[in-house]
Formats: C-alpha cells, sequence, structure tokens
C-alpha cells in the first residue's frame, strides 16, 4: 500500500527538491529581510522616540495579532490592485519578511531591555556617544541573550512558508500535495520525506545558530 | 577657577521635588564628600554633575559648560568629568583590558599602542595589572571597583565622581578601594565628588564636606569645622547615628 520506490521516483524526487528549494529560497530571503527590518524597528521601539517608538509599537502589535496566512492572501491579492505586480515568490517574500519583522522585533526590544541600565551609564559616563554605547556595549550582550528566541522564531519562519502553498506557491508543501494527488499510495511516503526535509533545513539553521552563539561568546 | 557650580538647582522626578535649591561651587581640585541619610538625593545630585539626570530649573555649570542648555554636547563633558558607581558597571561582554582601553579608542582616538600603554600602567597603579585579560565576572567586588577607578582614569578626566563606591563591597575589600581613591586625591590635582558613608576617608581625605537631608543642603564646611561641631541639628544626629556603627 505505501509506495515509497514510485512516490520517490526521480522525477517526482527532481519536483519536490525544486519546491524544497523554493522553500529555502523563500526563507533565506525572508530571514535576511526581517532580520534587518525587525532590528531597526526593535531598536526604535526600545530607544523611546516620542511618537514615532509608540507609533511603531502600536503598528507592530496589530501585525503580530494577524494570521500570517491573512497576511500572505492580502499582499498576494492586494498589492496587484495598487498597481505592485510580484511574482508569486516574492510576495511571499514581503508577507513573510512583515510579518516576520514584527515578531523579531518584539524578540529584539525585549533582549536590549533585559541589558542592566548600569551597563549604559557606565558606557555614557566615559563619554561614549549612544550609538556607540549601543554598538560596542549593548547590542552584543543583547544579541547574545537574544540568539535562543530569534532561532526558534527563525525556524517556525522556515516552517510557516509551508501557509504560502494557500496562494500556489510552489514550495515543498505544495508540491507534495500535487505528488500524493496522484496517488493515495503515495501519501504516507511524501509525508515522511517532507517530514524529514523539513527537519534538516531547520536542524542546519540551528547549527549555524550554535556557531554564532560561539562566535560572540 | 570653579569645576562645578550649582546656581538655584531644582530637580523633579514627575512630581516629586528631589533636589531643592541646590547652590554650590566646587573649585578645580578640591576633594569634597557629600553625606546624608538614605533618599536624601545625594546620588540625584552627584548624577546631575554628569548629566545622568537632567535637571528642571537653575544654571548648573560644569568645566564650564552650562549643562541645562540644550545646545551643550553632553558627551563632551564625559569626556572630562568621570564617574564610579555602587555597583561598578564594568562592560560584562568585555575583558578587564578592553573595558579600559574603549572609551579612550572611540571618544579620544587615542592610538592603540599608546592606549594600552596607559591601561596597563592604571593596572598596575590599582594593583590589577595580573588581571587584564579576565572577563569582569572572575573579578571580586573590591577588584571590580578598582578595575572602574581604572576606566575612569584612562580618559584622564578633570573631574571624578564617586557615588557610594564602597557600598556595595564585602568589608574586606573596602581598605584596598579607598587606599586608590586616597592616592587619587592626594598625587592629583582632579576635583572629586565622593558621596560615602565612611567618614575615616572624609575626614583623612576631604576638603569639604557637604550635609543633605531631604533634597536641599543642609550644611557646608569644612572637613575639620564639620567633624568637629556640626552646626546643623540634622547633621549632628547623623553623625552620631554614623558613629555609633
Ligand atoms: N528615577 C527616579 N524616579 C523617581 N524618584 C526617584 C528616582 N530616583 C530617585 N528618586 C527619589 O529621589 C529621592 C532621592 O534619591 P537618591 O537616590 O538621590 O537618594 P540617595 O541620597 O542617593 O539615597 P541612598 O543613600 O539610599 O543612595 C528618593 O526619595 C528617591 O525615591
Ligand atoms: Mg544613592
Amino acid at each position: 500500500m505505501n509506495d515509497f520506490f514510485a512516490a520517490l521516483s526521480a522525477d517526482n524526487l527532481s519536483y519536490l527538491l525544486q519546491g524544497l528549494g523554493v522553500t529555502v529560497g523563500v526563507s533565506i530571503f525572508s530571514i535576511i529581510i526581517s532580520l534587518i527590518v525587525g532590528s531597526f524597528v526593535g531598536i526604535a521601539m526600545f530607544e523611546k522616540i516620542p511618537y514615532f517608538s509608540s507609533l511603531i509599537g502600536t503598528l507592530n502589535n496589530i501585525v503580530r495579532n494577524l494570521p500570517l496566512l491573512l497576511i500572505i492572501f492580502f499582499t498576494y491579492f492586494s498589492l496587484p490592485q495598487v498597481g505592485i505586480r510580484l511574482p508569486i515568490f516574492w510576495s511571499t517574500v514581503v508577507a513573510m519578511s512583515f510579518f516576520e519583522a514584527a515578531m523579531l522585533s518584539e524578540i529584539i526590544r525585549g533582549g536590549l531591555e533585559s541589558i542592566d541600565k548600569g551597563q549604559f551609564e557606565g558606557a555614557r559616563s566615559t563619554g561614549m556617544s549612544n550609538k556607540q554605547t549601543m554598538l560596542y556595549v549593548i547590542m552584543p550582550q543583547a544579541y547574545k541573550k537574544m540568539i535562543p528566541p530569534l532561532i526558534s522564531q527563525l525556524i517556525s519562519l522556515v516552517k510557516d512558508t509551508s501557509l504560502a502553498s494557500g496562494i500556489v506557491l510552489a514550495d515543498l508543501t505544495y508540491r507534495g500535495q500535487v505528488v500524493y494527488a496522484q496517488n493515495s499510495h503515495y501519501i504516507v511516503p511524501i509525508l515522511i520525506f517532507m517530514t524529514f526535509a523539513y527537519f534538516v533545513v531547520n536542524y542546519l539553521l540551528s547549527l549555524l545558530a550554535k556557531y554564532f552563539d560561539r562566535k560572540l561568546a | 577657577m570653579s569645576m562645578i557650580e550649582f546656581k538655584d538647582v531644582e530637580k523633579y522626578y514627575g512630581h516629586f521635588h528631589a533636589l531643592k535649591d541646590i547652590n554650590l561651587k566646587i573649585d578645580a581640585g578640591e576633594t569634597v564628600v557629600l553625606i546624608g541619610p538614605s533618599g536624601s538625593g545625594k546620588s540625584t545630585l552627584i548624577r546631575t554633575v554628569n548629566g545622568l539626570e537632567e535637571i528642571q530649573e537653575g544654571q548648573l555649570i560644569v568645566d564650564g559648560y552650562d549643562l541645562h542648555d540644550p545646545k551643550t554636547d553632553m558627551n563632551k563633558i564625559r569626556k572630562n568629568v568621570g564617574m564610579v558607581f555602587q555597583h561598578f558597571n564594568l562592560y560584562n561582554n568585555k575583558s578587564v583590558l578592553e573595558n579600559i582601553m574603549l572609551a579612550p579608542r572611540l571618544v579620544l582616538k587615542r592610538d592603540e599602542a599608546e592606549n594600552k600603554k596607559i591601561a596597563m600602567e592604571l593596572l598596575e597603579r590599582v594593583g590589577l595589572a595580573d588581571k587584564a585579560d579576565n572577563m569582569p565576572s572572575a573579578l571580586s567586588g573590591g577588584q571590580k571597583q578598582r578595575v572602574a577607578i581604572a576606566r575612569s582614569l584612562a580618559m584622564k578626566p578633570k573631574c571624578l565622581l564617586f557615588d557610594e563606591p564602597t557600598s556595595a563591597l564585602d568589608p574586606e575589600m573596602v581598605g584596598g578601594v579607598l587606599k586608590v581613591m586616597r592616592e587619587i586625591a592626594q598625587d592629583s590635582d582632579m576635583t572629586m565628588l565622593v558621596v560615602t558613608h565612611e567618614m575615616d576617608f572624609a575626614k583623612a581625605v576631604a576638603d569639604r564636606v557637604i550635609f543633605m537631608a531631604d533634597g536641599a543642603i543642609l550644611e557646608d564646611a569644612s572637613t575639620e569645622e564639620f567633624f568637629k561641631a556640626p552646626k546643623n541639628e540634622r547633621a549632628k544626629q547623623f553623625l552620631s547615628q554614623v558613629d555609633s556603627h
């Protein structure tokens, strides 16, 4: 009944691996963009700039409380209406980056706030500017504390790319469904393959995290 | 020339009136000890001097700059006014040597070899040259505080502020820190403003003693006069309590 060999034929495998490529591609772009944007937003919220910080904080709260799927749909269907036509790949990257930046910014703000105020005062009292203090004293300590929650958020980012199969992004999950729709004997083998593939990607991500963790220590 | 001058300074935390009509002049090279009961505003006053706390009214002139003027560049003043904290505030992510070298490198753009030489000399001076490569977490409280003092001195400030530098230390660690402070007071022409409960230190080192209570300065006298017979009633009370410890 489970037909592993036919399910994972060379054709199917190559088709699935291309899907994995799409998943990894969307993830990598979204991770890079959301880390950059999330850092700026997190720092902006932390700095308590009048009006600006609370505005960003409110927007952030709204985004964080929406389902990611809704944001993916919204980006895909509404951007064309304002004249922005993106291929489905980039539309997904935009939606994921938007959502994940909001999630990451909260982790980054929290990490910055967990640093003792004395570290600031020590640095500022030697004449270092706010920027120098953040760069050389606060952020290195904060990022070290943030690594575990950042990584678990990024791992869920990779998993959540599968939501974009809902707008027919040809990622791993979508292609898995296409393959097992051909033959019900393929379902379990394909699901096992997908499990394995997501696991490998995320396991590599956590190894990368351990590497950075050690480098920062 | 005066290094620090408070003119009719008022400081509020929200509605709480923390500093009341402060008038105070400290000359360059003077060593002044600030005492008073808990909550009297000693930390608040000393922290206004390098702008860690803002004042709401009056004038506060430090090293010729008016701190209440929004145009004043605070970092310029802090370059010349160091601070030593009760809880040391060493950078947890930097070695002892890096703690000392960081600000001179970034703020003064001191040449790297020169920077290291000065830092090592300072570590020598506070008796911790062998700890240069340790992380702060590997030091005792007294050692941390001596590193913190070296970190301040590395900027070659004109003025050093100390906010209860020995209060968080085990008793056997206090002596070493006070000794370093005494040497600074005696060997340099730096202005020192020290909040402390160490009366023996005050007697030995201070030129002047200032007594605060409830946000106001109640007595400002030479060390000798103050310890012989404080004029203010509350100062008298305070002294007798401290002495009985
Ligand atoms: N950030 C703040 N916000 C509100 N009130 C404050 C703040 N900092 C200090 N205060 C209040 O101001 C008063 C003076 O505090 P301060 O820390 O200057 O006293 P202190 O003389 O240094 O006391 P201690 O000997 O306990 O260190 C206290 O009543 C304190 O509660
Ligand atoms: Mg205090």
